[in-house]
């Protein structure tokens, strides 16, 4: 199988008010890798992401996604060409069960326009028990089945955060973005995150993780990219990276405490 | 020359009053992010509670201003710890918009019951003799009223620039979370900003009572026109409410001089629309849309509504269909029919604005407004140049759309309150057209001769053959949009609605949710605005006016937002109610009022979704409950 670039950053720059937050980042990620993004608080991690889903406009440089350049295209768009991404703290949409939060991932995958589905035609019902099947399957999946129909906003934060990387698997991307997917989560509901990580990439999924948790990181990444200061400072696998003195001095030096 | 003169002094006492409002707007708006809709009311209140102290308790004239204004303030208070500061944490943005509709409505409903329904006059404070200055004669009273404005100006000036509380104020305004951590009681500023605020509109409505008459609704002219001195200014800034309230006086009297009196607003709305849509900063502000997100963010305790479904939901419409199809029958000939023909029409409206509020979160104050597009359209259009009604209908639906398409293209990019700000503007503007174009529209007074609605031949003339036809029409669209509601479209517009950014990351084109769900809701209420004016035979401005848009919330959070069978309990009760039990309409607003307040803030699930929780927890506490299954969604 030729391996094609899922993502490509070319130069991406950013500051906010003079301050650099990320400075000239380019990097490529292959179709079916799992790449794990680290680097230490504040080394533009976040940034990144928001610069490759068009949340901020980079001052500087161009992403693309499986060869389309991302410049002009909204959030909304870019989801639309594959590329899904989850934030930082968990964003369900309270006012809606947990189920209904995994059934609006499936939005990109409907077909039915809502003409038909003010008629309730038979596409539509199809449609419909298809991505309940599948919310059903994935909720089994994360350990959330028997809280379909709570609130979601009454989940514990680490359930919300599972919550939120399913819903956007409903999406079936071709790219993930899961930006600290780990964070607020036990031992447990990390190492049940790894597996489904794992799963999704084995699926055929790309996967670029934001991720502080370096047992996880070092555990399921193919790649990583180590960012400090808004500068990538190493890239490779995860032992390559991990015996990169630049790495142990700007990352691992400096956040000693980090498991 | 003279008569310009005369005309725009006039216009400057009014503007003086309006400017007034419009700072006890921009006090509460500082504070708290949202506008005070009931602000209009102390102007009432203060000026029929200065009548009452003067006239009946025969206080002398210091003393029944300082009593009133006194009376005003601690209303105020008391609005705003018994009302207003529960519902801080409880309501998001649009919620406290709507709390505010249902305390003016309150307001009114209390003056009604104690001032009754007819209009007063307060005896000046110096005597009836103008004075004339240069050939130009000006009433004494205007003085007072130039001077008091003056007065209470450079005092708020003095205050929120020149120490410390005004500072904090100020910080209050800028940043809440960051104020109180500095320090600030924002609580108590809030006190504070009501208490004045509602002091400053009593003192207006004092000085202002001599040369005006006041009755216990006037309380919505002033509202509406502080608000838009308030919007015109750029909403927050004290000198530009003071700019826009005395321009806005200005043109109303110089309109109602040399064109018509009926088209006193019209001008001032156009204008006031082109500054919310390309200038939502105000004539003078420079921020632009200032800290929508910020505000908007507020956790609302947001519990998903309790949803009917199975077996239940069958139920329920089975229950439903016989009881529509056999009520007539029951009823026979009491005359109640025809209040549940209206029931049925108004039911259409609210339909669509439930889709708008209780599924999208969006805000339409002036929904009346495209009834009353429809409506005339159709109306005009059957009587004058006899096209046929469905035709004239579709076509009222047509300019509704095209109508609601320009509002809400130019909004979407604005959050929260702008748009339910450019629809109450678009809702005055509407009244004020209706009134104004008597040749047209029949003015105040009415259109009439209005023919029955009629489909291929078949007139729907009599009201059993009215009420089927809007009730077969009403059961259809609630299928269809519960449909459109429980599928991908209803849960984009829930997700939209809960967080656009989340929402737009999973793909949904938030902006193309947002400008569909209003097209829909305007094209129902355009349709059952052209249905109340075919079942009347008759449309005046005030069946469709911005009263009848804040009915239409009212009956929306009264039944349950976000429900769609939900609102029909609202719409039901207010309808049927009042025709029921004629003798007491006098207390109908008041008790309008006190319902969407307590439902606000206790039942935010409305009436209907009480009722189901109530069911809900029956069934579980009973071993092997009735087969009402609530949780989850189809």
């Amino acid at each position: 199988m030729v391996n094609a670039i899922a993502l490509e950053a070319r130069g991406l720059s950013k500051s906010f008010g003079g301050v650099l937050a990320i400075a000239d980042v380019s990097f490529s990620i292959t179709e079916g890798s799992l790449t794990a993004t680290i680097g230490p608080n504040g080394a533009g991690k976040t940034t990144l992401f928001n610069l490759l889903t068009n949340l901020y406009r980079p001052d500087a440089g161009s992403a693309s996604c499986f060869g389309v350049d991302l410049a002009g295209f909204t959030p909304d768009a870019i989801a639309a060409l594959g590329l899904v991404r989850t934030f930082q703290t968990a964003r369900v949409f309270p006012g809606m069960t947990v189920l209904e939060n995994v059934l609006v991932g499936a939005h990109l995958r409907l077909r039915a326009r809502p003409w038909q589905q003010a008629l309730w035609l038979r596409n539509v019902r199809r449609e419909e028990r298809a991505i309940r099947k599948k919310a059903e399957a994935l909720l089994e999946i994360v350990g959330l089945a028997d809280r379909r129909d709570d609130p979601a906003v009454s989940l514990p934060l680490g359930a919300q955060k599972l919550l939120d990387v399913i819903r956007a698997l409903m999406a079936t991307p071709r790219l993930l973005l899961l930006d600290e997917p780990a964070a607020g989560l036990n031992d447990f509901e990390t190492a049940e995150l790894a597996r489904l990580l794992l799963a999704v990439r084995d699926a055929g999924v790309t996967l670029m993780v934001v991720e502080h948790n370096m047992s996880l990181v070092m555990g399921i990444a193919d790649e990583v990219i180590v960012l400090d200061l808004g500068k990538v400072i190493a890239t490779g696998s995860p032992a390559i990276v991990q015996a990169n003195p630049r790495v142990i001095d700007a990352y691992l030096g400096r956040e000693a405490e980090v498991v | 020359m003279r008569e310009a003169v005369e005309i725009a002094v006039g216009g400057f006492f009014a503007g003086s009053v309006f400017a007034l409002v419009a700072v006890g707007f921009t006090l509460v708006y500082s504070v708290m992010g949202v506008p005070n809709l009931a602000q209009g009311a102390f102007v009432v209140l203060g000026a029929l509670a200065m009548y009452s102290l003067e006239t009946r308790f025969h206080w002398p004239l210091a003393y029944a201003i300082v009593g009133s204004t006194a009376m005003a303030a601690a209303v105020g208070a008391a609005m705003e710890r018994l009302v207003i500061r529960p519902a801080l944490h409880r309501l998001p943005i649009s919620g406290m918009l709507i709390l505010m509709v249902g305390l003016l409505t309150f307001f009114e409903g209390a003056s009604l019951i104690i001032w009754g329904s007819q209009p007063y006059s307060i005896p000046t404070f110096s005597g009836e003799r103008p004075v004339a200055v240069a050939g130009v004669r000006i009433p004494t009273q205007g003085f007072w009223i130039i001077g008091v404005t003056a007065a209470i100006v450079v005092l708020l000036w003095y205050i929120l620039t020149r120490t410390i509380f005004g500072k904090a104020l100020r910080a209050c305004a800028e940043n809440p979370l960051a104020a109180s951590l500095m320090g600030v009681q924002v609580p108590r500023m809030t006190l504070f900003s009501f208490a004045v605020g509602a002091a400053i509109g009593a003192i207006g409505g004092e000085v202002l009572g001599p040369i005006t008459s006041i009755e216990f609704d006037t309380g919505r002219f002033f509202t509406n026109s502080g608000f838009i001195a308030f919007a015109l200014g750029g909403m927050g800034s004290f000198f530009g409410a003071i700019v826009g309230g005395l321009g806005l006086g200005l043109v109303q009297q110089l309109t109602a001089g040399y064109i018509s009196s009926l088209f006193s607003n019209t001008l001032t709305l156009v204008l006031l629309l082109a500054v919310l849509i390309w200038r939502p900063g105000g004539i003078l502000g420079s921020s632009g849309a200032r800290r929508e997100d910020a505000r908007e963010f507020i956790a609302h305790s947001a519990a998903p509504a309790v949803r009917v479904r199975g077996p239940a939901a069958w139920a329920l419409a089975l229950l439903g269909t016989i009881t529509v199809g056999v009520l007539p029958l029951l009823l026979g000939r009491t005359g109640l029919t025809g209040s549940l023909v209206i029931t049925g029409i108004l039911f259409i409206g609210v339909l669509g604005l439930d889709l708008l509020m209780g599924y999208a979160g969006l805000v339409s104050l002036g929904h009346a407004g495209f009834m009353a597009v429809g409506g005339y359209t159709a109306a005009i259009l059957a009587t004058r140049y006899g096209l046929g009604p469905l035709a004239a209908t579709g076509v009222g639906i047509a300019l509704s759309l095209t109508v609601a398409l320009v509002l809400s293209l130019v909004t979407a990019r604005l959050r929260g309150l702008y748009l339910a700000l450019a629809t109450l503007a678009f809702g005055l503007l509407v009244d004020s057209v209706a009134v104004g174009l008597s040749s047209v529209t029949g003015g105040p007074s009415g259109l009439v001769g209005i023919p029955s609605f009629s489909v291929g031949g078949y007139t729907f003339a009599s009201p059993i053959s009215n009420y089927y036809f809007v009730w077969g029409l009403a059961g259809a669209l609630l299928i269809v949009l519960a449909n459109l509601a429980r599928s991908g479209y209803g849960r984009a517009l829930r997700a939209t609605r809960a967080d656009q950014t989340a929402a737009r990351a999973l793909g949904i084109q938030v902006p193309h949710y947002k400008v569909s769900v209003f097209l829909l809701s305007a094209a129902l209420a355009s349709l059952a605005g052209s249905l109340y004016a075919f079942y009347f035979h008759f449309l005046s401005p005030e069946m469709v006016s911005t009263s009848r848009s804040l009915e239409m919330i009212t009956m929306l959070v009264l039944g349950g937002e976000g429900t769609l069978v939900g609102p029909l309990v609202g719409v039901a009760l207010l309808t049927l109610l009042p025709a029921a039990f004629q003798p007491l309409s006098i207390y109908k607003t008041l008790v309008e009022g006190v319902f969407l307040v307590l439902i606000l803030l206790y039942l935010p699930g409305g009436i209907f979704g009480g009722l189901l929780t109530a069911l809900q927890r029956l069934g579980r506490a009973l071993p092997r409950g009735p087969a009402v299954e609530t949780a989850g969604r189809i």
